[in-house]
């Protein structure tokens, strides 16, 4: 296909380490760069350039790397899926750092980029509708500093791919990862005994098996599509099913105390999310992944209830195991 | 579990293409049978039996875990586990049949007219008048295509947004089959050979004064209109007389809605006067007419973008539905009695 080297950034994230792990069985270790602070398994021998994106020079250093490599695309995964107490790092690495990975592979000329995003950043407002599609306006703010980062970071992959015809650039959306392997603040949440919810509101949530979501990423780099994809699984599952799937007791929380309570909670370093994501269990947003269907020929081969047992299964490996004995 | 019955075939000089016929008929009603079989039992026991398992086991004190799985137990006892894109439950929908039975056997008599004007298969846009203040009207509205049509079909109501996003009813109303209404939902939908119910009034409609009942709001800007002729479903006029009397809206107190994310605010004459006794409507006597359906695939989809056809058919459909009700307010003797 092409003789240059695929770069991968946050190549020790969850996303970015399986991804690594496939395409140096697929394509053999030197066809590949890992761009992380974080050294990758020796016994993958891809090459390793420990650049930290939040540094000043980073796009400089970057720059040299991908001459150096000969690097011809780039995959870049170096995203915080949990929010972080660090928000100015959070925004340096995601925000910033997207800017100087971008602005060195224009440079570089490197053909083309995937960016990891979320479906989150369609933000979960009562006016979604049923189904996002990829050309949803998305939203211009937010009080989130996680979602604004992540937002940004779309922001920049856009005018790039606009004012650089020659550098491709692959959006992936992937809807919430559950699934084995699976550590994120909504897996936190959801393993306690007593998980909270909003009273009255059952929003309809997409889970994403990790599997389906390499699957994915490794069609849109065998395809290379321009463009914005949403990577969800076809069947939602109500917020109330999947707590009761998981045998947990639902909290019913008033909408109006949660974000006071998850804000205070948060603050004072108890909390596993600011009161922002509130939000996100409030109202739905479910993406609609009939483009990736249509253009990567990829579908998901989990649906989400699917995907959530597997999850089960991998935290109480006997299977009748209550929560009790799997966490003690 | 009994074993399906096999029924054997008859072995006449029948031609392959018969016999073919024949097995594929009777497969599907074993698939059906088992399908129905396997529903059944699912391995989840009912709240009843949860509940007997929970107190025999609370000889051994109570942990969470027991907690949770009575919980757990007793929610799939009427959720099942698997709800379809739009969040529709076909168990929880079936556990409130019976309310909503009541309601429209008894409660308000519904008379269903013209049923036989909906198509029996294939897509269909039924657009209705909406009044009520709460969206009963719906919900009778697929009642009386389930079963008074011969098909038994189920029509997906498009439900306002106010209503799909207001706490506990915006659950109430996506796990029982209805759909927020917004034209990529209602396309959706009608593609997939659905019968789609409609109320193009919106908030107009359902939140009018009581002085007002049975005058047709604006029927929107005719997006029901573009959606069918996008699509090519009939449309299918139907009027409901009897709901405007439910929640007789004589005054609104918006200042109290406002707050609490409302359009409006009602002020019937039981609520809030009683309290939650202001949520039981009034047994007034209901009947549901489907009239002609009007026919659109002439047009093609380009009519879609011709704003005059458009309006012209919007007001075709309005002043059908109009028609409708005034004939049966005239021959209403009474509001109750019908």
């Amino acid at each position: 296909m092409s003789s240059g080297r695929l770069a991968v950034t946050g190549a020790a994230s969850f996303l970015g380490a399986r991804l690594l792990r496939r395409l140096a069985a697929e394509r053999g270790g030197d066809a590949l760069v890992a761009l992380d602070v974080a050294a990758p398994p020796p016994a993958l021998g891809v090459r390793h350039r420990a650049i930290d994106l939040t540094e000043p020079a980073s796009d400089q250093r970057l720059l040299e790397a991908f001459r150096e490599d000969e690097v011809e695309s780039v995959l870049h995964a170096a995203f915080f899926t949990s929010p972080r107490r660090d928000v100015t790092h959070a925004h340096e690495l995601e925000s910033i750092g997207t800017l100087s990975l971008l602005s060195a592979a224009a440079a570089a000329g490197v053909k083309h980029v995937f960016l990891r995003s979320f479906t989150a950043v369609y933000g979960a407002a009562g006016q979604n509708p049923s189904f996002l599609t990829e050309d949803r306006p998305l939203p211009s703010g937010t009080g989130l500093r996680w979602l604004r980062d992540k937002l940004e970071a779309e922001q920049h992959a856009a005018s790039f791919a606009r004012r650089y015809p020659g550098l491709g650039v692959t959006v992936l959306r992937f809807a919430p990862l559950f699934g084995p392997g699976v550590h994120t603040f909504y897996t936190r949440i959801f393993d306690h005994r007593v998980v909270p919810m909003l009273m009255g509101f059952d929003p309809l949530v997409q889970l994403l098996h990790p599997d389906d979501a390499t699957e994915a990423a490794l069609r849109a780099i065998e395809r290379r599509p321009r463009g914005v994809f949403n990577v969800a699984p076809s069947h939602p599952i109500p917020l109330a099913t999947m707590i009761h799937l998981g045998t947990k007791i639902p909290l019913a929380v008033p909408h109006p105390i949660a974000y006071v309570a998850a804000d205070a909670l948060w603050a004072t370093g108890i909390g596993d999310a600011p009161g922002g994501f509130v939000d996100f269990v409030r109202y739905p947003f479910v993406a609609d992944g009939a483009k990736a269907r249509r253009e990567l020929g990829w579908s998901a081969s989990y649906s989400s209830r699917e995907a959530l047992e597997a999850y089960l299964r991998y935290r109480h490996p006997r299977g009748e195991a209550g929560p009790m004995e799997a966490t003690a | 579990m009994s074993r399906p019955k096999v029924v054997p075939l008859r072995r006449p000089a029948a031609d392959d293409a018969d016999e073919a016929e024949a097995l594929r008929q009777q497969v599907c009603a074993l698939e059906d049978q088992l399908r129905r079989a396997r529903e059944s039992s699912e391995g989840r026991p009912g709240p009843l039996v949860a509940a007997a398992r929970l107190l025999q086991e609370l000889r051994g004190g109570l942990s969470w875990e027991k907690a949770a799985r009575f919980w757990s137990d007793v929610y799939f006892s009427y959720h099942s586990e698997d709800v379809d894109e739009f969040g529709h439950d076909a168990r929880f929908s079936e556990t409130l049949m019976p309310l909503f039975e009541f309601l429209y056997a008894i409660w308000w008599r519904v008379e269903a007219q013209g049923t036989t004007h909906l198509p029996g298969e294939g897509a269909g846009l039924i657009v209705a008048n909406h009044s009520g203040v709460l969206p009963y009207d719906g919900i009778m509205i697929n009642l009386a295509v389930r079963h008074e049509h011969p098909a038994r079909r189920t029509c997906r109501m498009l439900a306002l947004d106010m209503f799909a996003l207001l706490p506990f009813l915006a659950p109430l109303l996506s796990r029982s089959g209805a759909v927020r209404a917004n034209p990529d939902n209602a396309e959706r939908l009608l593609r997939k050979g659905e019968l789609v119910g409609v109320f193009p009034e919106g908030v107009k409609g359902v939140g009018k004064p009581f002085k007002d009942r049975y005058r047709l709001a604006r029927f929107g800007r005719g997006g029901f209109v573009r959606i069918a002729l996008r699509t090519g479903a009939p449309i299918i006029p139907c009027a409901v007389v009897g709901a405007e009397e439910i929640h007789p809206m004589v005054g609104q107190a918006n200042w109290m809605g406002k707050p609490l994310g409302l359009p409006y605010f009602p002020i019937t004459p039981t609520f809030p006067l009683l309290g939650p006794l202001g949520f039981v409507p009034l047994p007034s006597k209901w009947s549901i007419e489907f009239a002609d359906p009007v026919r659109l695939d002439a047009y093609g989809p380009e009519g879609a973008d011709d704003p005059i056809l458009v309006n012209r058919i919007s007001e075709e459909v309005r002043s059908t539905v109009q028609r409708m009700i005034d004939g049966r307010l005239a021959r209403r003797r009474s509001v109750w009695f019908g």
